[in-house]
């Protein structure tokens, strides 16, 4: 039950703070626009100033001057297009024993062919193995961060698989992953030996994309980065920010930057990641990144997003067009968002009532061997029946 | 045994859903369709009497693109993908297994199974479907509400003609149409409309 009547003085003074708040960021924006062109000039001096950073903050990297734009070049055709997505259902709480699962899926697109396409997902069902040994003694369960890390992995594998599939010779093949690729999240769990056995995985796979030239990217929809803004505060405040009065650029994201400067379809200059994740990615695969306006089939303009390929890609003048055409017309097709990243959603997710057909299948199971049923704890149990 | 058309997703004893395989024409409406019932052995004969396109989601409604199917396959090649053909079709007659191998014009014991396959039905087995037409019987006294009656009997009985080629299709025309005239007691109107139809 929820009253709102309380609220009311809460709800206008939240109008007039939200007000205040855009005029700051209007000019907050203004003064990054301006610190944007104004260092571009001399962007191989700013790039050393970020060189000399202290690793603390993450600041983009420059390969470039940081205020180019590029248009989106036409998508090659045919052209083999390569998606996967994930979901899972996290080990339950009030559920024993441990397990969980992970719903993979494998989508390709020969475009500009009549070509079947693959549009599949595979489930994995883990209770054993090597990540057991990584319960959490304590509740004798897989923390979640584990169940989303081996995700991510499953993804990055399965969309190696699919394209190995799907590749033909002589027509151009873009792989494209959802979200970021920098495996930051792993960071700071709280057991070290997994967290080194899971990033050296990631990065073997990323290895094998690049081994057989199989050009890697990943979309990520509204990006909470702030690195290019990091490097504009530092071009303002000449690395004196302890000494600035105050954050000339506060608050403010890349993405919202960028809409300032990018016409639909076009993007911006590359930049490298400065998350030191990375360092145990090979240097050819570690994240260089730039913001993109993808085109929106129904409204025109649609949002800015960050796309990330590993260098060996960015490097690459006609693989990196390739990544650029391809999302926008991807997004072009898909309403703003690229179509094949959609469908392999649609294909990886889990229903709520497959969720439960899941916890059926592995009560059942036990049943068959004599064992005593799922204990669901009492919570679990009045949130799926509440009593009158 | 040629490939099988379709696949039964729903069951019972008037009638069967079937979803049609991938690659497959689906059958005419009004065409006959037969299932080999995997449980006793019999063959089951049924009438086409709706065919059904539409999406695989429920939370998937197709749109229009405004492109050409060719572009559609080219640009967006999910779509075509994620649309299935269903058929139901009427059952009105089967030949039990191991018997003389005559059909009887009446519904079967038993209901066909799910994932049964249906076959679309070779001229062969539509002539066996012939005099004395007690099907039609069932089709005019109790037809499937949601087809227009009429419009299935001028597809069966093109069917018929169809079925014996040009020498004696006329003929059986014929017969067929006498039984059907004896169906519709006094409503000439409807006879010849049907008639009219069917040639």
């Amino acid at each position: 039950m929820l009253d709102l009547h309380p609220l009311n003085d809460a709800f206008a003074a939240f109008g007039a703070y939200q007000a205040a708040e855009q005029e700051r960021r209007r000019r907050r924006l203004d003064c990054a626009c301006d610190a944007l062109s104004d260092c571009a000039a001399s962007w191989q001096t700013l790039r050393e100033k970020v060189q000399q950073q202290e690793p603390t903050a993450l600041v983009a990297g420059l390969r470039e001057a940081p205020d180019r734009t590029y248009d989106a070049p036409e998508r090659p055709t045919p052209v083999t297009a390569v998606a996967s997505d994930g979901s899972q259902i996290y080990p339950d709480r009030h559920v024993e024993p441990t397990c969980y699962l992970l719903n993979v899926s494998r989508v390709a697109f020969q475009y500009g062919t009549l070509e079947a396409p693959v549009l599949d997902a595979e489930p994995h069902f883990e209770y054993e193995g090597a990540l057991t040994e990584h319960f959490d003694a304590e509740h004798g369960r897989v923390d979640d961060e584990i169940v989303s890390a081996r995700r991510d992995e499953k993804e990055l594998e399965a969309l190696r698989d699919a394209s190995r599939r799907a590749h033909r010779d002589d027509r151009p093949l873009v792989a494209l992953a959802d979200g970021t690729l920098i495996r930051w999240m792993i960071r700071g769990m709280k057991d070290r030996d997994l967290e080194e056995e899971l990033i050296g995985r990631y990065a073997a796979l990323l290895e094998d994309f690049r081994a057989e030239r199989l050009p890697l990217a990943s979309y990520i929809s509204m990006p909470g980065n702030t690195d290019v803004v990091n490097l504009l505060r530092l071009h303002l405040l000449d690395g004196d920010a302890e000494h600035a009065e105050e954050d000339p650029l506060a608050g403010l994201l890349d993405r919202w930057l960028f809409a300032e400067t990018l016409a639909v379809g076009e993007r911006t200059a590359t930049f490298t990641s400065a998350s030191r994740i990375q360092t145990r990615y090979a240097e050819a695969d570690r994240i260089c990144y730039f913001y993109t306006r993808v085109p929106d089939g129904r409204t025109g303009a649609g949002e800015i997003a960050r796309v990330e390929v590993p260098r060996w890609v960015a490097d690459d003048e006609a693989l990196l067009d390739r990544v650029h055409a391809l999302v926008a017309s991807e997004c072009e097709k898909g309403d703003g968002y690229p179509m094949i990243l959609s469908e392999a959603h649609e294909r990886a997710v889990i229903r709520a009532q497959e969720k439960e057909r899941f916890y059926q299948r592995v009560e059942r199971a036990m049943q068959e061997r004599g064992l005593p049923p799922l204990r669901r704890s009492r919570k679990a149990q009045s949130k799926r029946r509440p009593a009158v | 045994m040629p490939e099988a058309t379709a696949e039964i997703i729903e069951s019972s004893t008037r009638a069967f859903v079937a979803e049609v395989h991938d690659g497959q024409e689906a059958p005419d409406f009004g065409s006959w369709v037969e299932v080999e019932q995997a449980e006793t052995g019999d063959t089951l004969y049924g009438l086409v009497s709706h065919v059904e396109v539409s999406s695989y989601e429920p939370g998937r409604r197709p749109r229009a693109f405004g492109q050409s199917r060719e572009e559609l396959q080219r640009e967006r090649p999910q779509v075509m993908e994620l649309l299935r053909t269903t058929v139901r079709a009427q059952v009105l007659a089967y030949r039990p297994e191991g018997d003389d191998g005559s059909v009887r014009q009446t519904l079967p014991p038993r209901p066909p199974s799910i994932h049964d396959f249906v076959y679309c039905c070779a001229p062969e087995a539509v002539k066996t479907l012939g005099a004395p037409y007690d099907f039609l019987r069932t089709l005019v006294e109790d037809p499937d509400p949601a087809v227009p009656t009429d419009d299935l009997l001028v597809a069966v009985l093109r069917q018929v003609r169809a079925a014996h080629g040009e020498a004696t299709g006329e003929e059986h025309l014929v017969e067929a149409g006498r039984a059907l005239s004896r169906l519709l007691d006094d409503d000439h109107e409807r006879l010849h409309s049907i008639l009219r139809r069917v040639e």
